[in-house]
């Protein structure tokens, strides 16, 4: 099965994510905070990581260059949801690492066709 | 070799420096220096500007950790103020930083607020609803409720809705309602309601 | 009652979600519905003995950031007892990862300046330090080639007198191998056994805080610290300065054991992660940055 693991401070942006990468089949982790990410990752192998922004201990941007880093080393997908869109976040998120930078709300549709898209390489982008 | 007692006489560790050296010491080019000065000059009122005027420019997190630290032990409106206009940094790691000394600061942040919620910037009123999650006073609700109530961005509402779900009871049903009534076409907030309105059926 | 909140009536589901969420975020310490039982007891326990009678006032008034309700809940939800070889895996991953890393960083056996040191704090009663020092004394096939210092640490001077004492009954030393109680320990009377006086004088005893910046700058220099079950019971300000402070105590490449529920990503991001076979272990970065 295709392994999440989703990264969000807010318990309700986990559970609805949680919860819609659930019912298209994937099996999905949580963590908290950046650092917890990163913790995570150390113990267990992911397919793909959806990453927030604004975290409290290590922010989005730090978690996915540290997830690429020597520390974790992972290459696996990372799908960046952010509630801000300011001119250069994309690019703040692609130069750390992320593979693909979107703004909330993600409708469900677009959640599951992006992890789709970024674990298994098929179909047409968001 | 072997199990040993801490060889007597101990090196000395140097002498407290005074408060004036410190602050000297939060421009040295190392940043270990000024990561120890920033945390030694806990509770010293003198070096609150000092801080205040370089906590923004910190570039290294390590730093700036250690001077939040230490600002946030200062719970005064002057603190509050100072750190609350770097909610609005395009830096993540600062803006995300600073919310969290805030969330510590009960006493002074409450009176920020009316400013705050009325930030053009919604990103900065995001970044308020992430203060009073874990702010803790009782006014962080009602604050919380104002925003869900009566702010425009649908993002600033979801934020306060995760911020207050930890704590609502059955008396903020009509409170989230209501808002779900105000952004129909918010995937994420009408699922966010829907999931959390059974839960607080009995609550009070 | 309705929506089950007076004690004795358990917790209804959505307040289990809600305290366990709660608890996660204050302490990293997880509970899942496995625990549902246990949890609601242990709650109840804890409302019963506060001055409020609904599950609803006495969650609100703990959010409110009320220390003495914090640090009776977690005495309540977690095990708060010290005894030899506690965590021992801790122990094992310091003798087969932890010193070894030590050691090399610091130019191998023969060019290492200066003693290996650990620090054990909260020290308590004295079961920890003494623990590592039989480890070392028994496991470490460096011990004979290195020096090496081992520090206990405490607030409390109580319990600090009593590892000074080092006198320890049969609860306490179940772990302990019979061969080695035989060789390190002395029979004082009364089935209580004292540490020999070579480890208990190879141990220095500090009384500090560990929030005090000031007084931690005594601690400088350690390659390995045991920080174990104390930052769960500090507010957001105090373990954030704690954990500073921790780091303050590292010599660059240090290593920091926290408790085994414990975790630094709920404190401070300062350390590095590491993964070691037997967990996570916290390092004081070397680099520059």
């Amino acid at each position: 099965m295709t392994r999440v693991l989703v990264v969000d401070d807010a318990a309700t942006v986990r559970l609805y994510h949680t919860s819609l990468l659930r019912e298209a089949g994937f099996e999905v982790a949580e963590a908290a905070n950046g650092l917890e990410a990163v913790e995570a990752a150390m113990i267990d192998s992911y397919d793909l990581f959806v990453v927030d922004v604004n975290m409290p201990k290590m922010n989005g941007y730090t978690c996915v260059e540290t997830l690429r880093s020597e520390t974790v080393g992972t290459a696996a997908p990372v799908l960046m949801i952010s509630t801000e869109d300011r001119p250069g976040d994309a690019d703040r998120a692609y130069q750390a690492g992320a593979n693909l930078y979107l703004v909330k709300p993600v409708s469900a549709e677009r959640l599951v066709r992006v992890a789709t898209m970024l674990t298994t390489g098929k179909g047409p982008d968001a | 070799m072997g199990l040993v007692r801490k060889q007597q006489p101990e090196p000395e560790t140097a002498p407290p420096l005074d408060t004036g050296e410190l602050i000297r010491k939060l421009d040295d080019p190392d940043p270990e220096q000024r990561r120890e000065a920033a945390l030694e000059l806990a509770g010293e009122p003198d070096a609150v500007p000092e801080l205040l005027a370089r906590v923004g420019l910190e570039t290294q997190p390590r730093v700036r950790d250690a001077m939040l630290t230490t600002l946030a032990g200062h719970d005064t409106e002057a603190v509050a103020a100072g750190l609350a206009v770097h909610l609005a940094s395009d830096e993540a790691g600062l803006r995300t930083a600073v919310a969290e000394a805030l969330a510590t600061m009960p006493l002074s942040v409450p009176g920020l607020l009316p400013d705050l919620l009325a930030a053009p910037d919604h990103d900065v009123r995001v970044m308020t609803a992430m203060v009073l999650a874990d702010l803790p006073t009782p006014e962080a609700r009602s604050w919380l409720v104002r925003m869900i109530t009566d702010d425009t961005h649908p993002n600033v509402v979801t934020a306060a809705i995760d911020a207050l779900l930890p704590a609502a009871t059955a008396e903020h049903v009509p409170v989230l309602e209501a808002a779900a009534r105000r952004f129909p076409d918010d995937p994420f907030l009408q699922f966010t309601v829907r999931a959390a309105l059974p839960g607080l059926a009995g609550t009070q | 009652m309705a929506g089950a909140t007076s004690a004795g009536a358990g917790l209804s589901d959505a307040d289990f979600d809600r305290f366990t969420e709660y608890f996660y975020k204050r302490t990293g310490i997880h509970f899942t519905h496995a625990k549902r039982y246990f949890v609601d007891k242990r709650v109840e326990t804890c409302i019963r003995s506060s001055p409020y009678d609904t599950f609803a006032s006495w969650f609100a008034a703990l959010r409110m950031d009320k220390p003495d309700m914090l640090q009776e809940l977690i005495n309540e939800l977690t095990v708060n007892e010290t005894y030899f070889l506690r965590e021992d895996y801790q122990f094992d991953a310091m003798l087969n990862t932890v010193l070894p890393k030590a050691l090399a960083a610091r130019g191998g056996v023969n060019r290492i300046a200066g003693p290996i040191k650990i620090l054990s704090l909260p020290c308590s009663t004295g079961e920890e330090p003494y623990s590592i020092a039989l480890r070392l004394l028994e496991e470490w096939d460096q011990i004979d080639h290195v020096d090496v210092e081992i520090h206990g640490a405490d607030i409390d001077s109580d319990v600090l007198a009593k590892a000074a004492h080092a006198s320890y009954g049969a609860r306490s030393l179940a772990r302990v191998p019979k061969a080695w109680v035989n060789k390190y320990f002395t029979p004082v009377g009364s089935g209580r056994y004292q540490v020999d006086e070579g480890i208990r004088s190879a141990v220095t005893l500090h009384k500090v805080n560990v929030c005090d910046t000031a007084a931690m700058r005594a601690f400088r220099d350690f390659d390995v610290i045991f920080c174990r079950n104390v930052l769960i019971y500090f507010d957001e300000l105090s373990s954030r300065r704690a954990a500073e402070n921790l780091y303050g105590a590292l010599r660059p490449g240090g290593h920091l054991f926290l408790g085994h529920s414990e975790s630094m990503s709920r404190i401070s991001p300062i350390f590095t992660p590491t993964r070691l076979p037997e967990g996570i272990v916290y390092q004081r970065p070397t680099g520059a940055k």
